[in-house]
């Protein structure tokens, strides 16, 4: 058992370490890494402009995380958010592009849902197998990544192409003013308002619900579940489900919303930073919440940094990796903590 | 019919050095998601050492040393501070792709690809059709068969593959998993830069951002189809290149009738009916992560 106050700590702690790694990467490159940081801090938060676009990308972020988070309560390693996400896209897409002309009313729930269920469809598929026949979901969800990333190349070159683009990546029809719930790259109340709900609903269903308990549980022990009476498998297909439709809204909202529209390859790290986002805030909702911030605070950098300070967006891309690698550590190496522990014992 | 020969041994000789590393890694019980990274490593540095120094030498050193470097990253995290394998091997594979990208651009600035003056030796015109390949392609099936000699008929090999299956029974008689492990990795990364290198200089002499385009985690899912046997997983690999060089045929052949985006789906298809065939066949597969691991209660 570890204390909350720990546990921040050492999240902390891990991603500082990444930082260094990142800085180190920076200086053999040849830019200065303080400039680099500096720049960052200076895109993500460090003015009223920086922090609504940092919010903005940080909500969808919270989204899928949200989505990851529960999934992985469940112990089941759905690695497939960046999938759903595109699915969710993808349906939303179809049908806002099909009922263009009915009244707003009829066309924004419709689209929500369609989202919701493409996302949640393409989360099912590799819960049903893994449930089923055993089939590993790592790679199941890893293939289904990649199959939703080249459906997505299909349908914005093929069935919704926008047949006026003439931009380089292969996009639908811009989707029409009327049932946008957001206007381009900016904080919208819908928005703000639907990841509230979402988050204390989710925060309730986790800490307050029995299958919040049983999921935790089922991620820990899932013997004991078994012989608590509970449907293991039916637990882990509830999380796969709801983490491919809290992924697929997310989707939704990035078409419906600031980006305003399907293209081919958008935002292709989305999905994998928010399982980062996930296992940051070691997987509790509140925690998600903050850590989004900081993420989608350097999502938003990775569009200053080449414009305003002169530097490479890959920047973004190290320092996100580099969090990865060492966020999951769960112990320091022994000589290290030797060298600690003779230390107090000799004091 | 020569020619569709030459477009997969061409296609396929890179993926083959790759899934070749994933065997390692699987049998060492690691899954091995940082393939993708280690091969955009390989695939940049040969390039740019060559650009840089004028020495192909140099170039693949470099690669080699870079991609045992980070091997052994991974496995610090992995083993010393007791990572995630998953994780920390998508966020190696970030690393490669953003390091690259950040490598290319602090050198060159913003441009998209660079061009090498020379690639990998070729075979020559003696040889026909076949001149064209690399001395990499003409390697492989001896990398292949070498591999395979090391997993499946040498004692180096059985021990390694106790450590993936049971390290306990390895610790047990005096093996230690987390050293075989590094071991593994390592030859692994040393691979994986071949691997890199005939994409990048073996027969294009370009390298281009984000070139690997998913291979690595193709290798990958080629380890897991074919069971991390090195004969069954390099068939796999084999299976893929195949599957690819038909889906740009066919696309020659009948146009716009076949989208080609979904042609190029075939391998994951593929990929996830062998690995449900094979998990019921065996009767449920056993998972990959233990979730405790990932939240401390």
């Amino acid at each position: 058992m570890i204390g909350p106050l720990t546990q921040v700590f050492r999240a902390l702690v891990f991603v500082l370490i990444g930082l260094i790694l990142c800085g180190i990467i920076f200086e053999f490159a040849g830019y200065s890494a303080w400039l680099m940081f500096q720049s960052i801090a200076e895109g993500a938060f460090l003015s009223a402009r920086a922090w609504q676009n940092s919010l903005r990308w940080a909500l969808p972020l919270f989204l899928t995380a949200t989505g990851v988070v529960i999934s992985f309560r469940c112990g089941f390693f759905n690695i497939g958010a960046q999938g759903q996400f595109y699915m969710g896209a993808i349906a939303a897409t179809f049908v806002v592009d099909g009922l263009t002309g009915y009244p707003p009313a009829l066309v924004i729930p419709l689209t929500f849902l369609a989202g919701i269920v493409g996302g949640a469809v393409w989360a099912l598929w590799p819960g049903l197998l893994r449930v089923r026949s055993g089939t590993d979901e790592v790679i199941t969800t890893l293939m289904g990544n990649f199959l939703a990333g080249l459906f997505l190349v299909y349908v914005t070159s093929g069935p919704l192409k926008d047949p006026s683009g003439t931009g380089q990546a292969a996009s639908s029809r811009p989707v029409e003013a009327i049932y946008r719930i957001g206007a381009a790259n900016s904080l919208s109340p819908a928005i703000i308002a639907i990841c509230v709900l979402v988050g204390i609903g989710a925060w309730v269903l986790v800490n307050r619900t029995s299958f919040g308990v049983l999921s935790s549980l089922a991620g820990r022990n899932p013997i004991m579940v078994v012989w608590q009476g509970a449907r293991l498998s039916r637990l882990g297909l509830a999380g796969f489900v709801l983490g491919g439709a809290l992924a697929g809204l997310a989707g939704t909202i990035e078409v419906m919303g600031p980006i305003g529209r399907l293209s081919s390859g958008m935002l292709p790290t989305h999905g994998f930073t928010a399982i980062l986002i996930a296992l940051v805030a070691n997987l509790s909702i509140l925690a998600t919440a903050f850590v989004s911030v900081f993420f989608g605070g350097l999502a938003a950098a990775g569009l200053y940094l080449p414009v305003l300070a002169g530097l490479p967006a890959a920047a973004i891309d190290i320092i996100n990796a580099a969090i990865a690698l060492f966020i999951t550590a769960r112990a320091w190496p022994k000589r290290l903590t030797n060298l600690f522990r003779s230390r107090r014992s000799a004091a | 019919m020569e020619d569709a020969i030459v477009a997969i041994l061409r296609s396929g000789t890179p993926l083959v050095y790759v899934t070749l590393a994933g065997v390692l890694a699987q049998r060492a019980g690691i899954w091995h998601l940082g393939l993708e990274g280690l091969m955009i490593i390989g695939a940049c540095s040969a390039v740019l050492g060559v650009v840089q120094t004028g020495s192909l030498v140099v170039g693949l050193g470099i690669g080699i040393a870079l991609c045992v470097l980070a091997s052994a990253l991974l496995w610090f995290v992995i083993e010393k501070l007791r990572a995630n394998p998953i994780i920390a091997g998508l966020g190696l594979t970030g690393l490669g792709l953003g390091g690259t990208d950040l490598a290319v651009q602090a050198i060159y600035g913003s441009q998209a690809s660079v061009n090498a003056p020379y690639g990998l030796p070729r075979l020559g015109p003696a040889f026909g059709a076949f001149g064209v390949l690399s001395v990499l392609v003409v390697l492989m099936p001896l990398v292949v068969f070498a591999v395979w000699v090391l997993v499946r008929r040498s004692r180096w090999g059985l021990q390694l593959t106790a450590c993936g299956e049971h390290p306990f029974a390895a610790r047990s008689v005096g093996v230690s998993p987390s050293r075989m492990r590094l071991y593994a990795l390592c030859l692994g990364g040393v691979l994986c830069a071949l691997g890199g290198a005939e994409l990048s200089m073996g027969s294009l002499q370009i390298f281009a951002y984000g070139m690997t385009a998913g291979r690595g985690f193709m290798a990958f899912a080629a380890v897991i189809f074919g069971a991390a046997n090195p004969l069954g997983a390099t068939a796999a690999a084999f299976f893929f290149a195949i599957v690819q060089a038909l889906g740009i045929r066919a696309q020659i052949l009948f146009g716009d009738k076949v989208p080609h985006d979904l042609l190029l789906a075939l391998p994951y298809i593929a990929t996830v009916i062998g690995i449900w065939i094979s998990g019921r066949l065996r009767g449920g597969a056993k998972a990959a992560t233990s979730f405790g691991e990932l939240r401390d209660y």
